[in-house]
């Protein structure tokens, strides 16, 4: 029988057996985050809801120093805005293969029965529904496609027929060939394929090459009933793209041989990513939102535009700011993931458990993490994660560890 | 008076209910004659006036014909007849696009790929004393697609019929339109339907052929 029972005690042993509640402090695309964003940006979420809610077509820049919670931001919205197709593309990582690229987060984010959903609703368009004699859904593919192209090619009159071709035949299979639907999903679902398995399908490309993962997002996007979201990280790489190079790398060509002295290949590689983004920019229903970490980009990018397409200038919004926490924000931050903590080990109870509601921390660590990270939300995640550390690995008590951090400035 | 696009079943002609309504009608109707061997049309047209009678263009007319002494099934189009004596019709049934799409949707359910197709119109089955047809036993555990059946005095319409281990047929996602107890005509769409010959008074079962169907 248990009389009493020392949950001070038992929470320190549980942390000293490895478990840092605070694990990470850098945010990603790939890694789902549930913790809502602190109070003092619930007010940018609403914005940016509301924005997203009345309007179908923008570009909203967002700008955030380093570590204020840019890639954290997706996630709130994606928690907040569930019912939309959210989809997260960072250019730090990700600048070839632009399109292939957002349609596999697309695919992965919508999931298979919405998709076929849709390519069901862009056949029936095409007139692969319609009931013969009243009742009877007679298949011609053929028919379908030849339709399909009439429509598809005097709408997307930018698109090469090559592309429009691959597009039709692999939506018409996968609907109508029961006998090819499977290699047609495939294709679909953006998988890389072999020249013998897209000869199969009538196909030349699967959806890596050439445009026709623009083409599939275009269609798919502007026929789907929720609405979707990209956003994209890092966005200044379309100002210019520099991959980091070691300076004791031996120069064996110089790309000025090819390029000229006035453009570089980086200059190049910017360029056509703007005019991928440009062409995102025309699809209908598609919601933009980038991240800066600085205005004098976000003055770069205007100016790049204005340069280049200026009639797509009044699409970019006027910016939001993420600005640094403010000193409740980091109680909130700790308090919050502490109750994510708890909840993890089964002790949800623990929440509500000490005097101290900052245990095994207090409000005076709390205070001069705040100051020393200058509020920045990285940096204050960073300081946490050191602390913990400190915990789980030093032979020293606890209150002799925490006293470093109390008197420290 | 033109219908298209109906939220409900209407019934345009019933020669035991005494309806008739004049007027043209668009969308997926069933008429059910009266001959010898109970032959349905399928149209998606219907025009209907009392001094003419009833008029359809590009409908399907599926049912059985006598020749050399063999009933064949057939399915046959119809560019445009005028059906002048109302007495060779038994009812037209205009079905509601709400139960088409439901329809619809099995129709294009991608849970069975490997069913067949017949590419000419046959006859499965008909229960004649004389010139019966019974092909179950040669089709048994497979699947048909574009089944059309006479069951008791309801038509059955499906996506694919099943002949189970049994040799009784199993139709999917069919429309059934019949009559209830008060002679009323009713339409319905049912997932399954498993209809027991030794119980059931079937007719015919027709199996429409994808060629036929694509004139």
């Amino acid at each position: 029988m248990i009389l009493y029972e020392n949950r001070k005690e038992l929470l320190l042993n549980i942390i000293k057996w490895g478990n840092n509640p605070f694990k990470k402090f850098v945010s990603t695309g790939e890694i789902k985050e549930d913790i809502d964003l602190v109070n003092s940006r619930i007010n940018l979420i609403q914005k940016i809801k509301e924005l997203v809610e009345n309007e179908t077509n923008f570009v909203l820049p967002i700008i955030g120093g380093v570590g204020s919670g840019k890639t954290h931001l997706f996630w709130a919205l994606r928690n907040n805005l569930y019912y939309y197709n959210s989809i997260y593309i960072s250019l730090e990582y990700v600048y070839k293969k632009l399109f292939s690229n957002i349609y596999s987060e697309f695919i992965e984010n919508l999931e298979m029965e919405p998709l076929k959903f849709i390519v069901n609703q862009l056949c029936d368009k095409w007139g692969a529904l319609e009931r013969k004699f009243g009742f009877f859904h007679v298949v011609d593919i053929e028919k379908v496609q030849k339709y399909a192209f009439e429509q598809l090619s005097n709408k997307y009159k930018e698109v090469e027929p090559e592309t429009l071709k691959d597009v039709i035949n692999g939506i018409t299979i996968h609907q109508l060939d029961p006998y090819r639907k499977i290699e047609a999903e495939r294709w679909l679902l953006g998988e890389i394929m072999d020249a013998k398995e897209l000869s199969t399908l009538n196909l030349i490309h699967d959806l890596r090459k050439g445009k026709n993962a623009y083409l599939m997002l275009k269609l798919l996007i502007e026929n789907s009933k929720s609405g979707t979201i990209l956003f994209i990280d890092d966005f200044e790489k379309i100002i210019s793209i520099t991959s980091p190079q070691s300076e004791r790398a031996e120069e064996i060509f110089d790309p000025s041989w090819l390029y000229g002295t006035e453009v570089t290949p980086n200059d190049i590689a910017a360029d056509k990513l703007f005019d991928k983004i440009v062409q995102l920019q025309n699809i209908k229903g598609l919601r933009i939102i980038f991240t800066l970490k600085s205005k004098e980009s976000l003055v770069d990018i205007r100016k790049k535009y204005s340069e280049k397409i200026p009639e797509l200038l009044s699409f970019i919004m006027e910016p939001f700011y993420l600005l640094e926490f403010k000193e409740e924000d980091v109680y909130e931050l700790y308090s919050s993931t502490m109750s994510k903590f708890y909840e993890s080990i089964n002790t949800s109870e623990f929440a509500n458990a000490f005097q101290n509601p900052y245990y095994p921390l207090n409000k005076r660590i709390l205070k001069n993490i705040f100051e020393r990270a200058e509020g920045n939300p990285r940096a204050i995640i960073k300081l946490l994660i050191k602390i913990f550390n400190e915990i789980i690995y030093s032979n020293e008590c606890i209150d002799a560890i925490l006293k470093n951090y109390e008197n420290t400035k | 008076m033109l219908i298209m696009n109906n939220s409900d079943n209407i019934i345009i002609f019933d020669s035991t209910k005494g309806i008739n309504l004049e007027g043209e009608f668009q969308g997926s109707i069933i008429t059910r004659c009266k001959d010898e061997n109970d032959s349905i049309i399928f149209s998606d047209n219907l025009k209907i006036t009392a001094s003419e009678g009833i008029f359809i263009t590009n409908g399907l007319r599926v049912g059985f014909e006598l020749i050399y002494n063999k009933k064949l099934a057939f399915s046959r189009k119809i560019e445009a007849q005028w059906y002048e004596d109302f007495e060779s019709i038994e009812y037209s049934i205009l079905i509601s696009e709400d139960i088409m799409q439901v329809y619809d949707e099995g129709q294009f359910s991608d849970a069975f790929p490997y069913t067949l197709n017949k590419l000419n119109t046959a006859a499965l089955y008909l229960n004649d004393e004389e010139y019966g047809i019974n092909h179950l036993e040669f089709f048994r555990e497979e699947m048909l697609r574009n089944p059309v059946s006479l069951v008791g005095n309801g038509v059955i319409i499906a996506d694919r019929v099943v002949i189970d281990e049994r040799i009784d047929p199993v139709f999917y996602d069919c429309l059934i339109v019949g009559r209830d107890e008060n002679g009323d005509l009713l339409v319905s769409f049912e997932p399954y339907i498993n209809v027991k010959k030794s119980l059931t008074d079937v007719k015919y079962i027709i199996i429409l052929g994808i060629e036929e169907l694509k004139l």
